[in-house]
This record gives C-alpha cells, sequence and structure tokens, in this order.
C-alpha cells in the first residue's frame, strides 16, 4: 500500500498516476464486480495510456483500488511483457522472434531495427522515442514477419516498409 | 484398494492414491519436485513420467496425476519413460548455477538427487544463463533466486497452504521469480516452512548457513516444546550447538509444517547464560556431591518435622516420565502428591483436558478433515500456531471457521469472529440453551458432517473446558463433536493426569504462606513468575528453609534456588510429551550436553588451553538425577516398561519410538464433576485481561536469538472506541495501574477486540513479567501518562 504517512502526499502521487474521475470510476466499478481481481489489466492499461509505463506506486495504486495485495497486482503485471514495469520510448516496438516470423526473414527485421535505431534489444534510442523488444508471438503468424508498435500492429514487413514507419513516426513526434 | 503392478513388483495402495504413491510405497525412485505429500499434485515439472502399460489411460503420462486402478501395469524403466526423464532432468537443469559446493542444501538437495535420479550428467546447452537479483527476505530466509528450477512448491506451501499474502510468483517463462513485491521480511508466521518445501538451494536458513554440512549434522526426530500441540520437528545441531530445527512429519499432528517459533526458537538450548553446574547456596559444586547433599537435607527434614512440610512441583516443560518420578519421590518422602503447573488454573485447565474421554478427543488431522470448527477462547496464532494452519486447510476445503474470543484474534483464512469477553464466554457455555449465539451455532454443528469444538485451556480454566464438554454431547447430530483442547506446555496434558485425583484446583501458594512448608522442590519449573501472583510468591519462596531446583533455564527460581542441579534439554536426552489432545510422542537425544564450541571458543578456534571441566561433568537429565535420588538404576527403556505396568492406561508408552506418530493415551483420566463458574458480573468498569503474546510469551523465545526481531514490544490493547471515549489514540503513552503496580505502556488499538476490556501481551523477562496468562481478567485503571506525572 502507499504508505507515505501524509494523506495529502499520497493524493499527489495518485492524482499523478491518474485522474480522480478515472479512479472514481474504477472505485465504482470495484463496487460492482464479484472478482474486482479481474479489472487488474484495465486498471494497469489505464494508468500505462496516462504514464508510459507502471511504476511501484502504479501497482500500489491498482491494489489500493481493487482491495489486493501488491503482490497480486504484481503477478499479472509482471507476467504480461505488454504492461511496462520500466519506462520505455514514446513507441514501445515489438518484434516478434518466433518461429513463424522467424523463418520469414524476423532476425532480418530485429537486425535492420537495430542497425537503424542504434540500439540493442532492450534499449530506449536516447531521444527517448523508440523502445526495442522482443516479442515470442503476437499471433500474426499468417502475416509473418510481423511487429506491433504501441497497439498497432503491422504484419508482411519489408525493410523498406520498415524505414517508412519508423520515419513517419519520427515526423508525427515532430508535429 | 486398487492392486497394480510397477516394474513386476505388485502393490495395494489405498483408494485414490496416485500411481506415484504406489510407487514410493515399494520404494522405487520415480525422480519429482512439484509433487509433495502435503501439497498435493500439480503436474507441472514433468519429471515423474512412467509409461502405463496396461489401465484405462496407456503411455507415457505423469505419475503424480494418474490415479492407480485395480490391474495397472506400470513401467519405469523402459527406454521411453526413461529418455524422457532424462531430458526433463536436462531441462530443468539449463539454468541451474554449478553451486552446489557453496550452496547450504549441498548434501540434502532433491535437486541433486533426483538430477541424478533421471539419468541427466552431462549438460549440452552452451548458452547464458538466465540470472536474478536476490531479494533481502529478513532474518530467518536466504534467496538465492538463479538456482530456481520453477517448481512452485514455495508458493504453494506459502501462500497456498499457509495464506501468506506477501508472497508470490511473478514474471512469465524464463524470468519467472518467486519473492516478494518489493524486499523486506516475510511477514508469515509460517514463512520458514519455504525452506523445507523448495527442492533445492532457492531458500536456505540464515540462521544456520554455513554451519554445519549436511552429512556433519546430528540429527533426530524430536518434539516441538512451544506449545501444547506436540508438532513433529527434526532439530540439528553439533558441537553440543543447537543449529536448526526442521519440520519433522506427522501426518495425526502437524503434517510437514511447523510455525516460526518452533523453526527458530530452539537457540535457547545454546543460551550463554544457561545454567550448566550444580550450586549448593550459590557455590559451584560436583553434582554427585550436591547431589547427596540434597538428599540429606531433605531426608533430615523429613525425620524431624514430617513429609507435609515438603511440596514438589512438576511442569508442563519437563519430561512425561521426570514429571512421574518426581511423584515417586514424594511418595518417598512421604510428602503430598506433587502440583503440576505452578498456575492452579492452568493445572486444573489440564486436569479437566485429561478427562474428556478419549474417543471425543480430535487430532489436528480430525480438525483438518472437518466442515465446522468452533474456537472458543482460543488465539491460535500465540497459543497454538499450527491449529491455525489447521483451520486454515478447513476453510479452503470449503468448511467454515467461527471464533468466540474477546482478543482481536488474525487467522490465515476467512471466519466469523465473534468478540465477547471471557466472563460473557463462560456464562454462555454454562446455560448455552438461554445464548441465542451458542443455540444457533448447537443447530449448525448439530448438522456438520464432522463438527470439532476447539476450547482454550487459559481462556476457559477447567471449568469452561468442562463445559465445553457438556456443549459438545449436546451438538452431536449424525456424527460425534469432538472437542480440541488447547493448553499452554508441551506436557501440560501429561502433568495433568499425575495431579492428584479426587481434590479441587490446588493453590501451591497457600500451602507454601500457611507456613508449614519448609522445603519446595522444582523440576524445571519457575513459579517465581509462573504462578498468577508473582510478587507473593517470591515472598514465599524466599522463606523457605530449602528451595531445589533442577533446570536448565536461567530462571528467577534458579537464582533464588538454595540447591540448583542443572538439566539436560530435550535435545539432549531421551523423554515423552503428552500433547494436548492426549498423544504421547518421545523425543530422542540431538546433540551431547555441553557448552557449545561456539560460546567456548567465542566463534573461532577450539579452545587451546586446558581447563579444569572434567569429562562427563555435563549435565544430566532430570530423569537420571531423579533415578538417582529413587536409588533406580534403570534405563529409558526399562522406566516406561515398569510405568506401563503400573498404570495400565499408558500401555502403548514402551512400544513408542522418536519419529513415530505417537499413540494416543487410553482413558485414564479422572472424571470430573462441573463445578461452580469462578465468574461474577464485572460490567461497566475497565478490566485488564494479560494474554499470552505471539512471539517473546514463552520462555523459550524469549533467549532465543534469531527470534530477537519479531518479539512483541510491550504495549495495551484497547478498542478504538473505548479509548476515544477516554480521549486517548493509538500509540498514546498512558499509565496503566494495578494491584501488582503501575506501569507506562503505549496503547494499540485493535478494533477487533472486546470492548471493556483492555489486554496486555505477557511478556516474560520484562518487567511485565508479573502478569502471566491463563487467568481471569482483573481491575485495573487508565491515566494519560501526563496526568499521572
Amino acid at each position: 500500500m502507499i504508505c507515505l504517512g501524509n494523506f495529502s502526499a499520497e493524493i499527489e502521487i495518485m492524482k499523478k498516476l491518474l485522474l480522480k474521475k478515472q479512479i472514481d470510476a474504477f472505485r465504482r466499478k470495484v463496487a460492482k464486480t464479484e472478482h474486482p481481481r479481474e479489472l487488474v489489466i484495465d486498471l494497469l492499461r489505464e494508468i500505462q495510456d496516462r504514464n508510459g509505463w507502471v511504476s511501484d506506486e502504479g501497482v500500489e495504486l491498482a491494489a489500493q483500488i481493487l482491495g489486493v495485495t501488491p503482490i497480486e497486482v504484481e503477478e499479472v503485471a509482471t507476467f504480461y511483457d505488454k504492461i511496462y514495469r520500466q519506462p520505455v520510448g514514446r513507441y514501445p516496438i515489438h518484434i516478434c522472434d518466433s518461429i513463424c516470423c522467424w523463418s520469414r526473414g524476423g532476425e532480418e527485421i530485429a537486425n535492420h531495427l537495430q542497425q537503424q535505431l542504434e540500439i540493442k534489444l532492450g534499449e530506449t534510442t536516447t531521444d527517448g522515442l523508440f523502445t526495442l523488444l522482443p516479442t515470442c508471438c503476437l499471433g500474426g503468424c499468417g502475416r509473418a514477419p510481423s511487429m506491433m508498435i504501441g497497439r498497432r500492429f503491422y504484419g508482411n514487413l519489408s525493410l523498406a516498409e520498415l524505414d517508412r514507419i519508423i520515419e513517419q513516426l519520427r515526423e508525427e513526434a515532430k508535429g | 484398494m486398487p492392486t497394480l503392478t510397477i516394474d513386476n513388483r505388485t502393490v495395494t495402495v489405498a483408494e485414490g492414491a496416485s500411481v506415484l504413491d504406489a510407487a514410493v510405497e515399494l520404494g522405487i525412485v520415480v525422480p519429482h519436485y512439484c509433487y509433495h505429500q502435503a501439497l498435493g499434485a500439480v503436474g507441472a515439472c514433468r519429471q515423474c513420467a512412467v509409461t502405463i502399460l496396461e489401465g484405462s489411460q496407456k503411455g507415457l503420462k505423469m505419475s503424480c496425476l494418474v490415479t492407480a486402478e485395480d490391474g495397472m501395469q506400470v513401467s519405469t524403466c523402459d527406454e521411453e519413460s526413461r529418455s524422457f526423464r532424462a531430458q526433463v532432468g536436462e531441462w530443468l537443469m539449463t539454468n541451474h548455477p554449478h553451486d552446489c559446493p557453496v550452496c547450504d542444501e549441498g548434501g540434502e538437495c532433491q535437486l541433486q538427487e533426483m538430477t541424478i535420479g533421471s539419468g541427466h550428467g552431462i549438460r549440452r546447452y552452451r548458452g547464458n544463463k538466465r540470472t536474478h537479483t536476490n531479494q533481502d527476505l529478513g532474518p530467518f530466509i536466504t534467496q538465492e533466486m538463479n538456482r530456481c528450477i520453477q517448481c512452485y512448491r514455495c508458493v504453494r506451501a506459502y501462500k497456498d497452504y499457509c495464506g501468506g499474502e506477501d508472497f508470490g510468483v511473478m514474471g512469465s517463462r524464463q524470468r519467472v521469480f518467486f519473492g516478494r513485491f518489493k524486499e523486506g521480511p516475510l511477514e508469515s508466521d509460517f514463512s520458514g516452512n519455504l525452506i523445507d518445501f523448495c527442492p533445492t538451494g532457492v531458500f536456505t536458513d540464515k540462521t544456520s548457513r554455513f554451519k554445519t554440512r549436511y552429512w556433519d549434522l546430528q540429527q533426530a526426530p524430536s518434539i516441538c516444546p512451544h506449545c501444547s500441540l506436540g508438532c513433529a520437528t527434526l532439530p540439528g545441531g553439533r558441537y553440543q550447538q543447537l543449529q536448526r530445527v526442521r519440520s519433522g512429519s506427522n501426518r495425526l499432528t502437524n503434517d510437514s509444517f511447523i510455525c516460526d517459533r518452533a523453526r527458530f526458537g530452539s537457540d535457547w538450548a545454546n543460551h550463554p547464560q544457561r545454567p550448566r553446574e550444580a550450586r549448593i547456596d550459590g557455590e559451584k559444586a560436583e553434582f554427585s556431591v550436591v547431589l547427596s547433599q540434597l538428599e540429606e537435607r531433605l531426608q533430615s527434614l523429613v525425620d524431624t518435622y514430617g513429609g507435609e512440610t515438603l511440596r514438589l512441583l512438576g511442569s508442563p516443560r519437563a519430561s512425561f516420565e521426570a514429571n512421574l518420578l518426581l511423584k515417586k519421590l514424594a511418595v518417598r518422602f512421604g510428602a503430598p502428591t506433587p502440583c503440576y503447573d505452578a498456575h492452579p488454573r492452568r493445572a486444573f485447565a489440564a486436569r479437566a483436558a485429561g478427562s474428556i474421554p478419549s474417543g471425543q478427543l480430535a487430532s489436528l488431522q480430525q480438525l483438518r478433515a472437518s466442515d465446522l470448527v468452533l474456537v472458543a477462547g482460543v488465539d491460535p496464532l500465540a497459543e497454538a500456531p499450527v491449529l491455525a494452519l489447521a483451520l486454515r486447510q478447513v476453510v479452503r476445503a470449503g468448511g467454515r471457521v467461527v471464533v468466540l474470543d474477546p482478543r482481536p484474534v488474525e487467522l490465515p483464512c476467512e471466519f466469523e469472529h465473534h468478540s465477547l469477553t471471557q466472563e460473557a464466554l463462560l456464562r454462555g457455555l454454562s446455560a448455552p440453551e438461554e445464548n441465542e449465539l451458542l443455540e444457533s451455532l448447537r443447530q449448525q454443528l448439530e448438522a456438520a458432517h464432522h463438527p470439532v469444538l476447539v476450547g482454550g485451556g487459559d481462556l476457559l480454566g477447567g471449568a469452561g473446558l468442562l463445559l465445553l464438554r457438556r456443549f459438545s454431547e449436546s451438538c452431536c447430530g449424525d456424527s460425534d463433536c469432538l472437542i480440541f483442547p488447547v493448553l499452554h506446555g508441551p506436557n501440560s496434558y501429561g502433568g495433568g493426569l499425575l495431579e492428584e485425583p479426587g481434590e479441587r484446583q490446588r493453590d501451591l501458594l497457600e500451602d507454601l504462606e500457611n507456613g508449614k512448608v519448609r522445603a519446595l522442590i522444582c523440576l524445571e519449573a519457575d513459579p517465581a513468575i509462573e504462578h498468577p501472583d508473582p510478587g507473593r510468591m517470591q515472598l514465599a519462596l524466599a522463606r523457605l528453609d530449602l528451595l531445589a531446583v533442577f533446570d536448565h533455564l536461567p530462571t528467577h527460581s534458579v537464582a533464588a534456588a538454595n540447591i540448583f542441579l542443572p538439566t539436560r534439554t530435550l535435545f539432549e536426552c531421551g523423554g515423552t510429551y503428552v500433547n494436548n489432545e492426549g498423544r504421547m510422542q518421545a523425543f530422542a537425544p540431538v546433540i551431547e550436553p555441553g557448552i557449545p564450541l561456539e560460546v567456548s571458543g567465542g566463534g573461532g578456534h577450539p579452545l587451546r588451553q586446558f581447563d579444569s571441566g572434567v569429562p562427563g561433568s555435563a549435565p544430566h537429565s532430570a530423569i537420571h538425577l531423579l533415578q538417582q535420588l529413587l536409588k533406580d538404576r534403570q534405563d529409558l527403556f526399562g522406566l516406561r516398561r515398569q510405568i506401563v505396568e503400573e498404570i495400565p492406561c499408558l500401555r502403548d508408552l514402551d512400544r513408542l519410538e522418536a519419529g513415530d506418530s505417537g499413540r494416543r493415551m487410553a482413558d485414564c483420566g479422572e472424571s470430573l464433576e462441573e463445578s461452580r463458574l469462578e465468574i461474577w458480573a464485572q460490567e461497566g468498569e475497565l478490566r485488564l485481561l494479560p494474554v499470552m503474546a505471539r512471539y517473546g510469551g514463552d520462555q523459550y523465545s524469549r533467549l532465543s536469538q534469531p527470534l530477537a526481531s519479531r518479539l512483541q514490544q510491550p504495549c495495551l490493547w484497547i478498542h478504538p472506541l473505548e479509548a476515544a471515549e477516554r480521549g486517548f489514540g493509538e500509540g498514546q503513552r498512558v499509565v496503566l495501574r494495578t494491584a501488582v503496580g503501575h506501569f507506562r505502556l503505549s496503547l494499540s488499538c485493535k478494533e477487533k477486540m472486546v470492548r471493556g476490556r483492555v489486554m496486555l501481551p505477557c511478556l516474560p523477562g520484562t518487567p511485565l513479567e508479573v502478569f502471566t496468562p491463563g487467568g481471569l481478567s482483573i481491575p485495573c485503571q487508565l491515566y494519560a501518562e501526563d496526568d499521572n506525572a
């Protein structure tokens, strides 16, 4: 639990993580749900959308709202690699390294991205835009090789296509 | 009862047993990790594969998941299952470090044994191993996650079985991590079971780390002395030092679990201040000299003044055999039958428990299988922690637990708590038909399939236990309602059996104060603080001509003794305890008596100087000392046989072996008539109820260094509304005024406790030791600290 011994400081942290109306909305949902635990992903997603990632305080806040222990939230948060428990870039790129993508040039895609962005897998670019994360399957085997940026899926990738997507995102970030 | 054939050998097993159980029965080793007898099968590790040749499902199967069937044919040594197991062994070992030489588990590691057993020998994997950053889990347990093979036993033991809420499994795939959300001491009172349940060296005992290799360790089956449940333990030590305690296995009592008080609270045996030399009037002397002096003095006292002037006091700490010999000593000197608890109300509670017929008493195993348990006047985590675990198993299996207790009872499971005062509870039990709550509970118990009543001797007293027995008889519907009495010491029940029958509650203090008594012999008892009125008791002890004490703890009575004889601890001699349900259980010596090398050598090299100690001058067991006084030369076995001849209801005593599941004694308890209740109307005033502290409430915990960080700090519990009425708040410093003195304490608000009472967790070894649990509430007054000053 968040325990700073200071109620106003606690509120400040909560406000940073989620808006009061978001927290209230979740509290209402919890009151109506038989197993509040089932809301854990929705809640973590909401925290992540607002903050870019889920900090320890975020896990504690979720536990407090759901009325469970922090470890119970953490067990779910760390199970899924799309919940970020460390800060990531603005565009987290999940590259599939599973067998279908591998057989259709997934390794090449991964290498090309590492060269273009000048980072290794697991790292974030210095401008804070991109984080490269290997993932084991995106469920897009029929459109291999594939990747996911944020919540958007990209399939049938080629190197040229890849460069275009990165360039587009860089432009988007500038604007 | 299916009969099946494994590797051409036939075995008959119980209905519902797995193929793995059947193989174990035959002594065939099928390697396995995730399966544990107490936790059941999950089929996660894939290590226990066998081939089913004949049966409803054929082919390669996980033996822990397949139920044994009649006529089944199983092979464990065919090529398919053998190579499968070797392959699984290789997978499980890909990330495991080759650090066995520096791992504390080495030599007693299930992973070592079963990897060899699986047939895997040489690693082919050349990649990097996954590594983890470990957490600091507090003073008891060291974590080394790199050694983990993801069998999930730890989390199943800690969270599922024991109900711990601060430990879990994080991550997925290779990254699976077992630990806490953030670093910090594990909060469960059963955290130590991680050590026993981890099949490899991820969780090891921090308190005994790197002290002794398994093959150098002296171990013997024993019984835990911390409460009355008699859990099976497996203590180990070396060089006269008791170094660790593991859980033993007894399915009738603790199954495979013990509490942290049992596991980390054995260091008292090594206490530097443990009295180890015999003394006459404060002067050290050889024990044989002291013993003959004692005999002479006793003889001359009895010759001059008569046997009536001698009193003897046994204790719930001493073994049954020693307590029985004390009774013989009383006969020899013509003294009255010894008391077996300095606390008269506790002694009477033990007698009352002993008077319940054996067939009406529940074992912990029966309690775990119950569907409705009514707990009357017990705070399990303080008085009998493993009972709390058993109650959790009731709830896990869909049963219910209802607690009637004034204290803020906590349990590692869901339960109904009705908070009512001790007096209200006793009054209710004396006329349950007039009490709405008890009447409704009676109906529920009657309708239950396996109802059990748990009764606390400390809170209810003997009279209350007798009322509970009557209540249980009124609750018997289709099946009997069994009783599970909770007493306070490991041998309270045994002491109760030896008390003088017929007499009502006896108070040793009254005998001492009326001036007729000139000598007192204490056997591993400390009346100076165990009696409910320690101040008066200490004065009375000081007036005696002769106070002879046999003990192994540095107590007040030892310091005050005219004649002192050191005794061995239960780790250094054999003996028997009788637990709360009348189960006789033997314990065996683990280490030699004597000063631990770590104490005499200061932790460094063994002593280089010669000292004057004579070999053989180490303490003797209380049994041996009493036998010397009685001129009895039998060994323990002969002694037990003689006891059986003299007391027929103990007929199985001579068949006991340390490490077995113990034997229930036959009925030989006296039949006690219900007595008038010792309660009176006490409404409207604030009263103090001394209660048992969870850690530090017994002598043993207080003297055990590893428990230091967990010891209860002095405080006073109060209901928040009661505090608010008086203008007090949480943490407020107050003065508690009672008949035995004034105490400055801070308040701790407990919402779940009863109103109209304040409660004091009793702490021997602190100024609060003048309070002893086991009595009724006493009048008190509360002031803010400033007002009083």
